[in-house]
């Protein structure tokens, strides 16, 4: 079998172990690494689709998310010297103020992570305002903000009021969602893009990051 | 009683440290890995109330190690609050197995039941559904006359004043103390002044939940309270705070957990032994009086489908029969008010918890948020099917045989379910009674489920 087939078992299975000797192995053959990532990817968009009809669960989605991770360790000192990499985009995420539901922004955050992306992940029941101060640390593209409760959809839109009287709003797209959220107050409250669910999220982020580029 | 309340809340200091993802992705995923298999625990898509006692006994044993190995993170700290092998069959043992809440003539006790008890289940009404301020008041009148209710979970509020409530601000305090007041003035109107109140739902968070805490007008001693999770077996301190407040003031503290199928505790084996595990995590963590049980779909929300009420029917056995817990069961239905897929999800539902040895919370419909999208014919309906199956003695063997009849009307419909119609749109509001057509549909349902092997009392 291959080294690049070996990998990507290694990787499903979660063998951070054997990953990382993998990945080493390639670097020592002088493989194409961008080559060897781009297979892993469509293997992890596989993963992810068996996720999204739930013929595996999260367990094994994190799995292989580990040994994805162990193989960038070893990629990653070797392609910052290969400067036709490209950075996909910053996302910065949250839960709304007040709301402790994490579900939702884990799963965005985890597979916006899978699939490339830099993931700011400032975990639940967030200040508006740090959204803000967090995007414009990282320099980010877009703001992600997930609302389970209707109590805390106004924390949402606050975030957004607040980028408007910073004179910011122009420098990041506001991705909002969660399950009581709908399109019609995603556009009432002037956000860029909205999903209901976690899948439907990642999808609106990618459009918006490859939409700004 | 809280067991060793500030002895354990300590524990949210000085327990061992740990990363949040670390605790979510490799300590509890690798510990449910692990039990599953030590324990045998399997999924059979065939009957989603299986007669089997040896399972249900496993379901219970993984629980137990898994509560046990993992304990519960304060996300505030990051730090593990964990619990002893002793701790743990200390308040197990010393734990009621049944209270009566409530006041005078509206009293009930809510009690353990065992698998197939022919004692008929202990009924909560509740939506889990948002409301217009203008309806809100009806809408509880509206549940608090139905007969079978033995307390009631009400319908929640969106707005106060005419404004949006917004978590951590006071006009959460407002619509709080607003719907404890309303809720109060509608189980006087109707006859209960002293029915049992799981409240307050608007109040989302400590602060408010402290400022209805009130005899007069708002929640009393005699009724019930709710304190949650984060996400799986996760706390923090505004939820202990929920908790070492609701046993001071002396409310009956339910531990509201709904671990969710297909995210971190993996397939049905999992969600079953967390759901399980989570019976510990209230007793110990917060010393609840109840478990209040809701686990869920990731994809739909809801509870209703084949191998949802496999979880349901699989951890409610499991500690109705190695415990004597008081639980109960909330069904999270797909489909809305005004269609017969409702009332064949909420009959579903309300059997398989029935027969499991579990109480009754029934019926949040639609997925539980489209608001206005709930009302109490729904829920009569479950708990009419609970005592029905009760009284009849109905074993697992026979349930099973029903819902799998129930399942083929509305399972392939899960994906696609119809979210149906309002409350306004179904009741006469001003009467607080459903309209004439909606009755009719009710009945209607009533017969084919009868027809299955259902014997209402009436």
């Amino acid at each position: 079998m291959e080294t690049i087939d070996r990998l990507k078992e290694a990787m499903v299975e979660g063998d951070e172990a054997g990953c990382a000797a993998l990945a080493a192995e390639l670097v020592a053959g002088g493989a194409d690494l961008k080559a060897a990532i781009a297979v892993l990817a469509t293997e992890m968009e596989e993963v992810g689709r068996r996720f999204e009809t739930l013929d595996i669960f999260l367990p094994e989605v994190l799995l292989a998310a580990d040994g994805m991770t162990a193989v960038m360790k070893v990629f990653s000192p070797e392609l910052a010297k290969d400067a036709t990499v490209e950075k996909k985009g910053v996302v910065v995420v949250g839960t709304a103020r007040g709301d402790m539901h994490q579900i939702g922004k884990d799963l965005v955050a985890l597979f916006l992570g899978i699939a490339g992306f830099e993931v700011v992940d400032l975990g639940t029941d967030v200040d508006p305002l740090d959204f803000i101060h967090e995007a414009e640390r990282s320099n980010a593209d877009v703001i992600g903000i997930s609302s389970l409760m209707t109590t805390t959809m106004p924390g949402a839109t606050e975030v957004l009021k607040l980028l408007a009287d910073k004179g910011v709003r122009d420098r990041f797209k506001v991705v909002v969602g969660g399950a009581p959220t709908s399109q019609e107050w995603a556009d009432k409250i002037g956000a860029d893009g909205w999903a209901e669910e976690s899948g439907g999220a990642i999808d609106v982020i990618k459009e918006l990051i490859s939409g700004r580029a | 009683m809280a067991y060793r309340q500030w002895e354990i809340m300590e524990r949210a200091a000085t327990g061992p440290f740990m990363e949040e993802k670390e605790f979510l992705n490799k300590r509890i995923t690798a510990k449910m890995r692990e039990v599953i298999r030590k324990y045998g625990v399997k999924y059979d898509p065939a009957h989603p109330v299986p007669a089997d006692d040896a399972m249900a006994d496993a379901v219970w044993q993984a629980a137990w190690e898994f509560f046990r190995d993992v304990g519960v993170y304060n996300q505030d700290t990051h730090r593990i609050m964990e619990f002893s092998e002793e701790e743990m069959r200390e308040a197990l043992y010393c734990a009621p197995s049944s209270y009566t809440v409530g006041v005078g003539k509206d009293s009930r006790v809510f009690g353990h039941r065992t698998v197939e008890d022919p004692r008929p289940p202990f009924v909560i009404f509740s939506p889990d559904i948002t409301y217009d301020e203008a309806d809100f008041f009806q809408a509880c009148v509206a549940y608090l006359k139905e007969p079978l209710l033995d307390a009631i979970c009400s319908p929640l509020l969106e707005d106060f004043q005419g404004r949006a409530i917004q978590s951590k601000t006071p006009f959460e305090i407002g619509g709080s103390m607003q719907h404890a007041m309303h809720l109060r003035s509608a189980a006087r109107l109707m006859g209960v002044p002293g029915v049992c109140m799981i409240a307050v739902g608007t109040a989302e968070t400590d602060v408010a939940q402290v400022a209805v805490s009130q005899p007069d007008w708002g929640i009393r001693p005699s009724d019930g309270r709710l304190v949650s999770s984060i996400t799986e077996m996760m706390t923090n301190n505004a939820m202990l705070n929920k908790g070492a407040h609701y046993q001071m003031y002396g409310s009956f503290s339910g531990n509201l957990t709904g671990t969710i199928y297909g995210a971190y505790a993996g397939g049905a084996e999992g969600t079953a032994i967390m759901q399980a595990a989570y019976h510990l995590m209230g007793l110990l963590t917060y010393g609840c009086q109840f478990q209040q049980n809701f686990p869920f779909h990731l994809k739909y929300g809801s509870n209703t489908g084949r191998e949802m009420l496999w979880v349901v029917s699989m951890y409610s056995q499991a500690v109705a029969r190695n415990t004597h817990l008081v639980q109960d069961s909330n069904g999270f239905a797909n489909a809305g008010p005004g269609t017969d897929m409702l009332f064949y999800e909420a009959a579903a539902h309300a059997m398989t918890s029935t027969v499991s040895g579990t109480n009754l919370w029934e019926t949040a419909p639609a997925r539980n948020k489209h608001h206005n999208h709930g009302t109490p014919l729904e829920a009569r309906f479950a708990a009419e099917v609970g005592h029905a199956v009760a009284r009849q003695g109905m074993k697992r063997e026979q349930a099973d045989e029903i819902v799998n009849a129930l399942l083929a009307k509305y399972e392939e419909n899960i994906a696609d379910a119809p979210i149906g119609q309002t409350f306004q749109e179904l009741y006469d509001v001003a009467k607080a009674v459903p309209k004439p057509e909606y009755l009719d549909l009710y009945k209607k349902v009533k017969e084919a489920v009868n027809a299955m092997g259902v014997e209402f009392i009436y």
